[in-house]
């Protein structure tokens, strides 16, 4: 959250000590007032069932019967439980495809686009985002059919001459996870761009005159200016794109299932069935509990690297 | 300056990235304008009847129609609350404000799946699954940290003496609102509108959840099925899937500045 707010949050101390005591107090109250409607909605819709789900972890429910304490038993199955160990491993290929692969092809293209305007660049900008703005189940949809045994990519690898390269991609075992990774990659990697592009323009001039007095070449010069000046664009990047492939539902949901067997399943998968399909529900919200704390440190790390070095 | 070499290589970078995320949605395109179910690009007979064929097929008619009643309702929802609680938290203070804020903040980085489980058995006890208005309500809710956060960074960019010399000619805080602030702020306001109403139309896992009735299923959630039943006619599918992102495209279409600065700006969501 701070990656935000820290250049927003020193101006308000200083508005804050120069409101004299007693007007503040009374206007605290009236901005309260104004603020009671969000407060509310989001108490109902959050919090209160957030801390519900915190009470549910403790419990084997299946929904219908009498809720039975277990303790932390449902924790305990994120070691012992090998369906939920293999959706962990799940998401660590993941992270590689949708978070580790677009930041990387990011940097680079930010390096050899260097700081010169291209024209023309509103156009490329606007083609980059548009995987940010289609919807998951479109995106699921489109890389289905490319991926599917008689569609374009199979088509294509035919047509070169490497139709033994042929697969059932989302069908196989052991293509099934990095094809899904992929899309991942493929709707990331124009967000990171663009991203990273943006940064590097905001990076003053007197920084790379300095390393070229310096006499630094190309490459020392990206790993001494242009990614030290990334910091801020590089902790978003991290944090949405671990939290996405931490998250992953829709994609698997609506390519594969989890499927074949259980070579696609992610924690968000496993949730959903437990909590809606074969409910076994304390474990469901176990696993809602553990993705939180999993994306608020992500979160909170990253943003604290970032800020460290920016100092 | 940059060198002719350096330009052209610049051009290829871009070019080459475009061309890699453009691609498949393209393809996408030209299968739904196809002829053949296969799925096989043939652009010599344009067939735009494919369109009118997926939207019968998949009922997308009511589907779209629950759609755009959900994203209406959650948009001016969580656009009133938005303006409200950023105002208080940017210009008016809040009592407590060093708790409540951060607590406010802590939605930014959990996602539904946390909250989603209780809230699912409490809506169903009270009769909201299966509703529009269930949706419209978690959606307003689930709204407010980004909301709030978004609101209150824009009211605190607006110099502090307009507030001041509003409150010496009298004018009261929802005046000061409404008639002085509301007009400064529209444009951060109308980038939050269109953040919403994508992040409201382009939901699956929601309605997922929420919605079981197919009756009631918004569009994302009918393509989900539709897709389903016609993995044999790849161009109904692609047509019923350009229908269902159309209303977003258009947005981003005139509107591309917006949705970029503020995905990027306020990339903390998501």
């Amino acid at each position: 959250m701070s990656l935000r707010t820290t250049s927003v949050r020193r101006p308000l101390a200083v508005a804050v000590r120069a409101a004299p005591r007693v007007r503040s107090r009374r206007r605290g109250w009236l901005g309260l007032a104004y603020a009671a409607p969000a407060i509310i909605a989001y108490g109902y819709v959050v919090i209160v069932p957030l801390l519900q789900s915190v009470n549910f972890s403790f419990y084997s429910w299946n929904g219908v019967t009498a809720a039975r304490w277990v303790g932390i038993s449902n924790y305990v199955s994120f070691f012992t439980d090998p369906a939920l160990v293999e959706s962990l491993w799940h998401v660590l290929v993941l992270i590689a495809f949708f978070s580790i692969l677009p930041i990387v092809f990011g940097l680079i293209s930010a390096a050899l686009l260097g700081r010169g305007r291209v024209r023309g660049q509103g156009v490329y900008r606007w083609l980059l985002f548009l995987p940010q703005v289609l919807t998951s189940v479109v995106v699921a949809v489109i890389w289905k059919r490319i991926y599917g045994p008689d569609g374009p990519l199979n088509a294509a690898l035919n047509a070169v001459g490497l139709g033994g390269l042929a697969h059932n991609w989302l069908g196989d075992f052991d293509w099934a996870l990095p094809s899904l990774g992929l899309i991942g990659t493929w709707t990331a990697l124009g967000f990171c761009m663009v991203l990273f592009v943006a940064g590097v323009t905001a990076i003053p001039d007197e920084l790379y005159e300095q390393a070229r007095m310096d006499g630094a070449g190309p490459v020392a010069e990206f790993f001494a200016v242009t990614l030290p000046g990334l910091r801020g664009q590089l902790a978003i990047a991290m944090t949405l794109t671990v939290t996405g492939a931490l998250r992953a539902f829709d994609l698997v949901w609506i390519t594969t299932q989890g499927g074949p067997g259980t070579s696609t399943t992610t924690p968000a998968l496993l949730l959903y069935r437990k909590a809606f399909l074969n409910p076994d529900v304390g474990m469901a919200a176990a696993i809602g509990i553990v993705l939180a704390i999993f994306c608020l440190a992500i979160a909170l790390v990253v943003n604290r690297l970032s800020e460290e070095r920016d100092s | 300056m940059i060198s002719r070499t350096e330009r052209t290589l610049n051009h290829a970078v871009l070019a080459v990235a475009s061309i890699l995320v453009v691609f498949p949605v393209i393809w996408f395109i030209f299968a739904a304008l196809s002829p053949e179910s296969s799925g096989r690009i043939d652009l010599t007979q344009l067939t735009w009847g494919n369109f009118a064929t997926a939207w019968q097929a998949g009922s997308f008619g009511p589907a779209m129609f629950a759609s755009a009643v959900i994203t209406v309702g959650a948009v001016a929802g969580q656009t009133v609350l938005a303006i409200l609680s950023g105002y208080a938290f940017g210009i008016l203070g809040v009592i407590g404000q060093k708790v409540i804020f951060p607590i406010i903040l802590l939605g930014l980085m959990i996602s539904s799946e946390v909250f989603i489980i209780p809230l699912y058995y409490q809506f169903h006890a009270i009769g909201l699954t299966d509703t529009w208005l269930g949706l419209i309500i978690i959606q307003i809710g689930m709204g407010v940290p980004f909301g709030a956060f978004w609101m209150r960074a824009t009211f605190r960019a607006v110099p502090p003496s307009l507030v001041e010399a509003a409150k010496i000619d009298g004018a009261h805080s929802w005046r000061i609102l409404w008639q002085i602030l509301f007009p400064i702020v529209r444009p951060a306001t109308f980038t939050l509108v269109l953040l919403s109403f994508m992040w409201t139309w382009n939901d699956f896992f929601l309605a997922l959840v929420f919605i079981s009735d197919p009756s009631k299923q918004p569009a994302t959630l009918a393509l989900g099925v539709f897709q389903g039943q016609h993995t044999l006619n790849v161009n109904l599918m692609a047509a019923g899937s350009l229908i269902v992102a159309l209303p977003v495209l258009l947005l981003y279409v005139f509107f591309q500045r917006h949705f970029i600065q503020g995905v990027i700006s306020g990339a903390i969501k998501e």
